[in-house]
Formats: C-alpha cells, sequence, structure tokens
C-alpha cells in the first residue's frame, strides 16, 4: 500500500478515536507505523501475543486499541484470540500485514500466508482487505464493529516483493 | 507460606486496589479467598497477566494496579518485564508467587528454580524486592508504599495440595464488573 495512505489510516484513525496502537512492526505497514511514532502514539511489544494483552487493558477501561503484526505473528497469537479476546469479548482492531500473499514471497511466508484467509475464518474473525482504493470504507467499517464491542481485522496485503 | 495464605494476606492489606491475577491456581485461590470487583480473574491466555496490567496501569495512572502472577507465567512472557522496564509505570506492582514448579499441572519444574527472577526484573529497571515469609511479606507491603514502580515483589511460596475451587463467574460476568468498577471511579 502507498505511503501516503498508510499515513492517512493513522490520522484518520486517531481522528475517530483510535487512542492505542499497539503491536510488532511489519515492513508491510511501516509508514503506518511511522505515523504513529510521528504522533507519539505507537507501542512496541516484544511479541504478538503481549501486546494483544496490553490492548485488552486499554480496552478494559475503555480505550479503544489497534493491534498491528504481521500474519505470521497473528498466527501466533490464535490461543490469545481464543482464550482472552473472544472469551472475555474484548473489542480490539487488528491490522494485519499479509506476508505470502504473493505465491513468490520468500519461503518462510508461503505457508502461513497460504492459510491466512482461512485461519480468520475458523476463528469467526471477521476481516477485511483494505487497500488504496477503499481504505476510508474500510477504515469505517472496523470502527463501526469496534463500536458495537466486536474486534475484527484489516488486512493489508503484501503486493510488491 | 503457601500461595493462599499470602494472596489472602496481600489482597486484604491493599484493600480496593486493581488486582489482575493470573490464570490457573492463582485467580482460584484469589477468588476463594477474597473476591471483589475490583478484581480481573484470567482463566486462560497463560502469561499474559503482567500485559493486561500494563494496559490498565497506563490508561489508569492514578489508580495503583497489582498484578499477581506466576514464576510458570512471567517466564512465558519474559518481554513483558523489558517493555514495562521501559515504560516505567509509577503505579504497577508486580507481583510473583514463586513456587518454581507448575503447579496446576502436576508440580513439573520451572527455570526459577535455577534463574532468579528478581533479578532479570532488577536488569529491568524494576524496583525488587523477596519475600520468603509472612512477616517480611508484610514489611514490604509497608514499605514500597511511598515508592514509585514499576516494583516487583517475589513472594517464596511452599507447593501444596490444598485446591481452591474455580472461580464460578463466567468470563463476561468478570469483564462487566470490573469494567463498571473501572467506569463508576473515572466519574
Amino acid at each position: 500500500m502507498k505511503e501516503i495512505h498508510q499515513r492517512k489510516i493513522f490520522d484518520y484513525l486517531v481522528k475517530n478515536k483510535i487512542e492505542n496502537f499497539i503491536g510488532v512492526p511489519d515492513s508491510t505497514m511501516k509508514y503506518f507505523i511511522d505515523q504513529g511514532f510521528k504522533r507519539k502514539r505507537v507501542l512496541i511489544a516484544t511479541r504478538e501475543d503481549e501486546a494483544i494483552g496490553i490492548a485488552s487493558g486499554f480496552a478494559l477501561s475503555k480505550s479503544n486499541s489497534l493491534v498491528f503484526m504481521q500474519n505470521a505473528g497473528f498466527a501466533n497469537s490464535i490461543s490469545t484470540i481464543t482464550s482472552l479476546v473472544q472469551l472475555y469479548e474484548i473489542p480490539l482492531i487488528f491490522l494485519i500485514g499479509w506476508r505470502g500473499y504473493l505465491k513468490k514471497d520468500a519461503p518462510e511466508h508461503v505457508k502461513i500466508g497460504k492459510i491466512q484467509p482461512n485461519l480468520l475464518k475458523i476463528l469467526d474473525l471477521q476481516g477485511k482487505i483494505i487497500t488504496d482504493k477503499n481504505w476510508k470504507g474500510s477504515c469505517n467499517w472496523a470502527l463501526k464493529k469496534l463500536s458495537n464491542n466486536e474486534s475484527c481485522a484489516l488486512i493489508i496485503r503484501r503486493v510488491s516483493l | 507460606m503457601i500461595r493462599k495464605e499470602a494472596i489472602r494476606l496481600i489482597s486484604k492489606e491493599i484493600g480496593d486496589n486493581v488486582i489482575v491475577s493470573a490464570n490457573g491456581y492463582i485467580s482460584r485461590d484469589l477468588f476463594e479467598v477474597d473476591d471483589k470487583p475490583t478484581n480481573f480473574y484470567m482463566i486462560g491466555s497463560m502469561g499474559l497477566t503482567s500485559s493486561i496490567g500494563l494496559g490498565l496501569t497506563l490508561q489508569n495512572p492514578k489508580k495503583i494496579i497489582y498484578v499477581f502472577d506466576g514464576d510458570g507465567n512471567i517466564l512465558m512472557n519474559l518481554g513483558s518485564i523489558t517493555t514495562i522496564g521501559v515504560l516505567k509505570p509509577k503505579n504497577f506492582i508486580h507481583v510473583v508467587f514463586d513456587n518454581s514448579s507448575h503447579e496446576s499441572t502436576g508440580g513439573q519444574p520451572t527455570n526459577s528454580q535455577k534463574i532468579r527472577i528478581e533479578k532479570i526484573a532488577k536488569a529491568s529497571n524494576y524496583k525488587v524486592f523477596l519475600a520468603t515469609n509472612k512477616n517480611k511479606l508484610r514489611k514490604i507491603l509497608k514499605r514500597i508504599k511511598p515508592i514509585s514502580g514499576p516494583i516487583m515483589i517475589v513472594v517464596k511460596i511452599k507447593k501444596s495440595n490444598y485446591v481452591s475451587r474455580r472461580v464460578e463467574l463466567k468470563p463476561k460476568e468478570i469483564r462487566n464488573r470490573f469494567m463498571n468498577y473501572l467506569k463508576n471511579q473515572k466519574n
């Protein structure tokens, strides 16, 4: 996704009352994260499940949170999603960079990238692909989910290597 | 001292301050000895007690947040100690009940038999205290009152055959009761 849109997405979410951005960096969304650093609103965790834990602490205090990660880190977090986020019904937005979307991606991304859509499906976590064209609509969809106390995922595909 | 005694002692001493308690026997003990709306019992997601506590701490800077952790639990999320050590929340008190074992799964050993968790915490900007008996624990709880966090109290406990009953609240009930408490405090 283009730099300009990544930066716009960050500012748009802040404008719409997302207060905390916690995660593990992913190059697919590096401008989004950089915008967060510029705005001094990003917290980098050591692992994706740690990020989800911290975000849950904020969410229990009624402070809206987004967690960002690469799809491999999302896979690392499955048990945290089922036994914390879904068990206690804690609303969070997941922003996931999708490596392995292209079949020719680096070898470590291929298998996990292939199963990414199915992971969301079996977790019953609703997701939308966010692109240069639909970013505002996708953000609005996620914000609406959050205001209904539901978690959801926005996925950024890695379309160039 | 066994875990349940230590948990009772601390929970009664700190009154209506927030406690986030780790999954397994720690939450079960706390539920049995001192159930209150300020307790957030974790049922699953082992390792994340301190992370949830950190989020609460950052969003509620005027409130003291106690994290009731276990040695096995914190060893699963050691990175959390470094994140807390970097952010240095003043209102964060990390209590680790250390029996060097995974008691609820059959007493298998943890690495805290050979590696001291308090040293890891000290290297990560925590102020560290070690309680080896009830008297020391009482004294530490008084001593830390004027001190800014992050603070870690490692409480050495004996293994025990006593098992508290399961937390009888549903996860959503735990969540709602806890969130209502926080909300009412802010108004």
